[in-house]
């Protein structure tokens, strides 16, 4: 999932500004599950801002909406009408959902509420760790499903280095090293001559290297037999 | 000086203290004006938004009893 964290009640209030309607929109997938964006964020937003904006004696008109997604405009068109009622939306959402109702909604001013983090999981109740890092040239199947790229804080692909100590990480002992980890889930499964293989130079044209990425599937696009 | 009039909403567990409440009132006990007794099913059942939506409405305190 993404995970992102709120950003604080004063940077929120600083990015509203003077707009007097303000419309809340949550988002109902990643960030309601890591509890930043959800309904329920979103109620809980509202009614802090109203609260605070009513005690620094200008009380906002705040409410809030969730959608199912907002990366995707059919969720958004279903609020389209409060989206126009309103001097503002704050989003919710993360990175991708801000851009989203700004895209879809050209003439309306959008702030996000959230900083979007990484794409992670759950270690815990309340513990979110980062996972993937996108990189467009998975190596997962190399290194045991154990990313070097997202969980080696240098993002090596021939580790440990000389950094790694005790199985864990110089960038800060709490990490542990991902080729700590890569060895060892190896090792446990019998597939050691991996690490043997000399493999080519990653392509990172396919991470953020090659610039902003899209995908076009034309089995899948609407018309695309025509053109 | 009167102090103002204060409201107190006490979200009582249904199994317990609104119970204990129930009784308080059965034996004729008094409690200040000031607290509005809610019954919920458990106080299990409080959320951030609860207390939020109380004192957004008014409330000055909000009492969970279980």
């Amino acid at each position: 999932m993404i995970v992102a964290e709120q950003k604080s009640l004063d940077e929120i209030k600083s990015l509203i500004g003077d707009a007097e309607r303000v419309l809340v929109v949550g988002c109902g997938t990643c960030v309601t599950v890591c509890f930043a964006g959800g309904a329920r964020e979103a109620a809980i937003v509202a009614a802090s801002l109203r609260m605070a904006t009513k005690l620094d004696g200008n009380g906002k008109d705040v409410t809030d909406v969730t959608v199912q997604r907002q990366c995707e405009w059919e969720y958004l068109d279903e609020i389209a009408e409060q989206i126009e009622g309103a001097d503002l939306v704050l989003s919710l959402g993360c990175g991708i959902g801000v851009q989203a109702i700004a895209e879809h909604f050209p003439r309306k001013w959008v702030v996000p509420g959230l900083n979007t983090s990484f794409m992670g999981l759950p270690t815990e109740q309340g513990v979110w760790a980062e996972r993937c890092a996108a990189c467009g040239d998975c190596v997962l199947g190399l290194t045991g499903g154990i990313c070097p790229i997202a969980r080696c804080s240098k993002s090596l692909l021939n580790g440990p280095c000389g950094g790694s100590e005790g199985g864990h990480c110089e960038i800060n002992p709490d990490i542990p090293c991902a080729w700590q980890l890569i060895y060892d889930r190896l090792s446990a499964l019998g597939k050691l001559d991996l690490l043997m293989a000399i493999q080519p130079p990653k392509n990172w044209k396919t991470s953020r290297d090659g610039g902003p990425r899209k995908i076009v599937r034309d089995d899948l696009r609407l018309g695309a037999e025509e053109e | 000086m009167d102090s103002p009039q204060l409201h107190i909403i006490a979200y009582c567990c249904e199994h317990c203290a609104y119970a204990a409440a129930d009784l308080a009132g059965g034996l004729r006990m008094q409690y200040p004006p000031e607290v509005k007794i809610v019954q919920i099913p458990c106080t299990g059942r409080i959320d951030v938004l609860t207390v939020l939506r109380a004192i957004e409405d008014g409330a000055d305190g909000v009492m969970a009893a279980g």
